[in-house]
């Protein structure tokens, strides 16, 4: 699903995000970025879904380079990804049902598929009798799971979460990860950025650390750290 | 695109205008002023040059002819048939005489001795500005003694009312640009408070045309709105100024708020969606780079 070699992103102050990253993600699969602050996990997702332009080395995504991407292919590529934020992102003066809507007006979907599929992603967050509230009436847990719906409801090969949990208290997090659980074992790839210790050790998944810009470590149903 | 994005824009656009109202009311705020401006301006600009005009086509050229001029009949021809003119009108010595007579306040001014004055033409031109060229002619042609026309008032008048149409041009487009960069900011601060809408777009796959054209639609919206509140305004002020100035109507004509509808409507109009549209275009511009 995702293959880089090599990748490096400088910032034009000179900071260096990535150097020398070089991963491949299988289909399907569920994989932890840990890491702390500032080691590159969001840059990383930056570049997959090309906010970001490499500075040098390859990404692909799915079979397509992005470096090479054209400008007005980028949110036709971007149609095959969902993006999950620490901050939620979601639209204060939108309802919870149009935040979700919203991203399936975006691609023109028909009226009735959407409704459709925003019945079903409400559902699947358990969200359906808040539908009608506004973001700033729901939990931080609850706002989390709409801008999950949100980024499911398109049915996206790709899934990445940037911190879903940092603003959210350990059991609210629980919630949020059954739900990406439920969301790989459907056929979505996971790529979720996270220092969260206690979610990575117990979920025993892939772990890919990541310390300056470089992979330090990446082991199958590891832990959060190698003692783990 | 299909019918049912066009009926989303509209209504998101809609949405955008009263979901945002205060950053909408000072966008329409801003259009409103400067299209005030903008009416003031070309209201001024098209009363002076109507004065102006005015005056340039009760111009007159006199002629008056020698003693040994061929008949009447013979000299209205001649002067007639100059290219440019729209009449003449014979004032025989008789004639002259009674109203000179008039101007000094006596009836029988030559009565007892020879009439010296001579018969005369007044020519009138089909357009003021041509007055100047007509007297040339006019010098010309035998019979004629001497011609008279407020050559100075004529130059003067020509050169007021090219230079009402220079002055009136230079200020609106000064005045254009002025009030494009403060109703850019304005939109601009407008769009700035829903970035984070224009991110989650991109970021969801909209096309840069998909999320431009709401907000394209309601910078049209607002400068409509702020087209016909400034519209209202300059009508109900040059009304109630019309009704003053009209006491002094004849000596300084003023245009009535019928004469200048159309045009100023159909401009103030085009000014604000035309401040509207480009404002929201150039400020979305910015936060598309996502």
């Amino acid at each position: 699903m995702i293959t880089t070699r090599n990748l490096t992103k400088r910032f034009s102050n000179g900071v260096v995000a990535l150097q020398d990253f070089s991963l491949h993600i299988d289909k399907g699969e569920f994989v932890f970025l840990v890491g702390p602050s500032g080691a590159g996990k969001s840059s990383f997702i930056n570049l997959v879904i090309r906010k970001e332009l490499p500075t040098s080395g390859l990404l692909k995504v799915g079979n397509m380079d992005v470096a090479l991407l054209k400008k007005n292919e980028i949110p036709y590529f971007r149609r095959n990804i969902g993006v999950i934020f620490q901050d939620f992102k979601l639209l204060p003066n939108k309802t919870v049902y149009e935040n979700i809507s919203f991203a399936l007006e975006v691609i023109e979907a028909d009226t009735r598929e959407i409704k459709i599929r925003v019945n079903y992603v409400l559902d699947l967050v358990g969200l359906t009798h808040k539908r009608n509230e506004f973001p700033s009436e729901l939990s931080g847990g609850e706002q989390q799971r709409v801008s999950l719906a949100r980024a499911i409801v398109n049915r996206p090969h790709l899934l990445l979460a940037d911190e879903p949990t940092g603003n959210l208290d350990p059991e609210t997090s629980w919630g949020i990860m059954e739900l990406l659980k439920e969301i790989n074992k459907r056929g979505t790839t996971v790529v979720m950025a996270t220092h969260n210790k206690d979610i990575v050790d117990r979920l025993r998944r892939r772990v890919v650390a990541i310390e300056n810009g470089r992979i330090i470590r990446d082991e199958l149903k590891g832990g959060y750290s190698l003692e783990d | 695109m299909k019918i049912r994005t066009v009926r989303y824009f509209s209504r998101e656009a809609v949405r955008g205008i009263f979901r945002n109202k205060l950053m909408s009311l000072a966008a329409v705020g801003t259009i409103t002023m400067a299209l005030l401006i903008f009416g003031g301006l070309y209201l001024v600009t098209s009363n002076l040059q109507y004065w102006g005009q005015r005056a340039r086509n009760q111009l007159e050229v006199r002629a008056f002819l020698t003693k040994n001029a061929p008949d009447r009949q013979v000299m209205e021809e001649r002067l007639s048939s100059i290219p440019g003119v729209k009449s003449v009108k014979f004032i025989s010595k008789e004639e002259g005489a009674r109203i000179l007579g008039e101007m000094f306040g006596q009836t029988d001014l030559f009565s007892h001795g020879e009439n010296p004055l001579p018969d005369s033409f007044n020519i009138y031109p089909v357009r003021g500005a041509d007055v100047e060229a007509i007297a040339v002619k006019i010098e010309r042609i035998s019979g004629v003694e001497e011609v008279v026309y407020g050559r100075n008032f004529v130059r003067f008048l020509n050169l007021f009312v090219r230079l009402i149409w220079i002055v009136g041009l230079i200020l609106i487009s000064l005045t254009v640009f002025a009030v494009l960069y403060i109703v850019i900011n304005t939109i601009q601060l407008t769009v700035y408070a829903r970035r984070n809408e224009i991110e989650i777009m991109k970021l969801v796959g909209a096309t840069d045309s998909f999320v431009r054209w709401p907000f394209l639609l309601e910078g049209i919206y607002l400068g409509i709105t702020g087209a016909l509140v400034s519209i209202l305004l300059l009508f109900q002020g040059y009304t109630i100024l019309y009704g003053k100035a009209k006491s002094f109507a004849r000596i300084l004509p003023v245009l009535s708020s019928f004469e200048v509808t159309m045009d100023l409507i159909v401009f103030l109009l085009i000014m604000g969606i035309f401040f509207g549209a480009l404002g929201s275009i150039l400020s979305v511009r910015r936060y598309l780079k996502v």
